[in-house]
Formats: C-alpha cells, sequence, structure tokens
C-alpha cells in the first residue's frame, strides 16, 4: 500500500544511532551516526549531518559528514557541503566553496594507457596555481584538464603540507 | 461498497519516512513525526507520533506520544497519548498508554496498561 516514491527522508529534528542499510535514495536532513550502506544514492541535505562510515553508489554532500565514503560511483560535494573524512569513488566532484579535508581515492590507475600519462604530466602545472582552498579548487578540475599540454615547469614542486588530497592523490597515481 | 480501504494519506514531505527497503539498527529519536515503511530494530523514542505502515516491521522498544500500527511490531510501547493498533497489524509485547484502541482484524499478544496517571509528565 501507498506505493509513494522509494524515499526515506530523515527529518531535520531526527537522530539515527546505529547502523542504517537500505535499497533506496536516502535523504538526511537530520543527524545519522553509526553507519550508513545504500545501493542508491545519499543525500545530505544542509540541515543534514552524517557521523557514519558510508557506503553507498551515489553520495551528493550539501550538508556535513565526518567519516569516510566509499561511493561505488560518485561523490559530489556541493558548494554548501563540508567534509572530513576520506573519499573512495571512480568519480569525485567538489565545488567551489565546498570544504574537505581528507583523502581522495579515485582507485586504480591505468599507467600503461597514454592518458594517466598525460595526467601526471599535468598536476606540477596545476599545483602552483591554488590558493585558498587547494584541494576543493584542483581536485575537479584535474580530470577535466588532464589533456592540458604537458610540463610548462619543471616536475614535483614541493607541495605544501596543508594540501594532503592532493599530496596522497599524487602517490596514488603514481603506483 | 465494495471493500474500498482506508488509503493512509499521503505521509510525504516534512515528516521523517523510513521507506519499505531500509534497515535500520539502533537507536531513532527525534521531535517529529516518524513514518515507518522498513525495518527498524533498537529503540525509537519521539516526542510525536509514530505510524508504521503495512510493510513496516519494528523489534524495538517505543516510546512516542501517539502510535499507529499497521504493520509488525515486538516490543514494548509506551505512549503519552494513545496507541492505535489497526486491522492487520500484529503486536507483541506490552502497552502502556492512556488510551489505547485495537481494531477488529489486529493481531496482539500482550499487557495492556492504561492506568497511566493524568499529568503527562511521566
Amino acid at each position: 500500500m501507498a506505493p509513494t516514491d522509494a524515499t526515506t527522508i530523515i527529518g531535520e529534528s531526527i537522530v539515527v544511532s546505529g547502523s542504517l542499510n537500505g535499497d533506496e535514495d536516502l535523504t538526511v536532513r537530520g543527524r545519522v551516526e553509526g553507519t550508513l550502506t545504500l545501493t542508491k544514492t545519499l543525500v545530505v541535505e544542509p540541515t543534514g549531518i552524517v557521523k557514519a562510515e558510508v557506503q553507498v553508489k551515489n553520495c551528493v554532500i550539501a550538508g556535513a559528514i565526518v567519516g569516510n565514503v566509499t561511493a561505488t560511483e560518485s561523490v559530489e560535494i556541493t558548494k554548501e557541503g563540508r567534509m572530513v573524512g576520506d573519499i573512495a569513488a571512480p568519480r569525485v566532484i567538489i565545488v567551489d566553496g565546498a570544504s574537505f579535508r581528507g583523502r581522495i581515492d579515485m582507485g586504480e590507475v591505468d599507467v600503461e594507457s597514454g592518458r594517466s600519462e598525460t595526467r601526471v604530466a599535468a598536476r606540477p602545472a596545476l599545483r602552483p596555481a591554488p590558493v585558498a582552498r587547494p584541494a576543493a579548487k584542483a581536485e575537479p578540475k584535474r580530470l577535466e584538464e588532464k589533456t592540458v599540454p604537458a610540463v610548462s615547469k619543471p616536475p614535483a614542486p614541493p607541495a605544501p603540507v596543508a594540501m594532503g588530497a592532493v599530496k596522497r592523490k599524487v602517490i596514488v597515481k603514481r603506483k | 461498497m465494495a471493500g474500498i480501504e482506508k488509503v493512509p494519506s499521503p505521509r510525504s514531505g516534512a515528516h521523517t519516512v523510513i521507506g519499505s527497503s531500509i534497515v535500520i539498527d539502533g537507536e531513532i529519536s527525534g521531535d517529529e513525526d516518524l513514518v515507518i515503511q522498513g525495518t527498524v530494530k533498537g529503540r525509537i523514542s519521539l516526542r510525536e507520533s509514530l505510524f508504521v505502515e503495512g510493510s513496516g516491521v519494528i523489534e524495538a522498544d517505543i516510546e512516542t506520544a501517539n502510535v499507529e500500527v499497521s504493520g509488525q511490531v515486538t516490543g514494548n510501547i509506551a505512549a503519552t497519548d494513545k496507541v492505535e493498533l489497526k486491522a492487520d497489524c500484529k503486536v507483541v509485547g506490552d502497552i502502556r498508554a492512556p488510551r489505547i484502541l485495537i481494531a477488529d482484524g489486529a493481531i496482539f499478544k500482550g499487557n495492556v496498561d492504561m492506568d497511566v496517571k493524568e499529568a503527562k509528565g511521566k
């Protein structure tokens, strides 16, 4: 009965602590603590706070997440989104204005194919650029700008320590 | 009229809805209405109403103001206002509330206690 849309909503004043599993979209406007596992999309709205290990297909963060997020498809941090934790997903989108601290792992990088070489080459050129929020801004663009013609500067200027995310990413890619 | 079933009013939008494929193991608390179509184990404490719909399965102790059960509940229910067991629901556990309604067709096993003090301070 009541076959509405298969969307679960955790309202603003609701606190869920423990484990939450499901096969449908979930919108969080309140708080979720513990573990969160979905086979569909998690949307954390601006009022939502998730302090959990998150495993989903897609994740859209407009609120706050503290914890690691593993997505089989994509993770997007919108301009209102705040996140502390590691992200593992093949597609990671961080828009201008988002705040993020942690690592990003986009998975296997095929070193054999030429395209990842251009990526590696393009990175040093990008690195000196970021100013205010290096991780947030550099991250999404690098994918799009991977075709940037190779190196204009000598490779590998020492990355600032604050750019933990970017720096580690480099390490991942080089493997 | 031929078996018109009461269609539950569309409770979308503002409320919290736990969809039918969702399983929560832990605790839910809050100050707003909660509609459960999925499975919840652990504990639920609310200051408003809890609706357990036909597909909802609860294995938890419940503390709320109102409870309306059309699905399955295993656990004790304590409500400050009212507990309503609809037809086709299945409830095992003790119920404590000033007002308790059990509809024809409801399955219930447990104790009922309506002797709750007038002061709803609890």
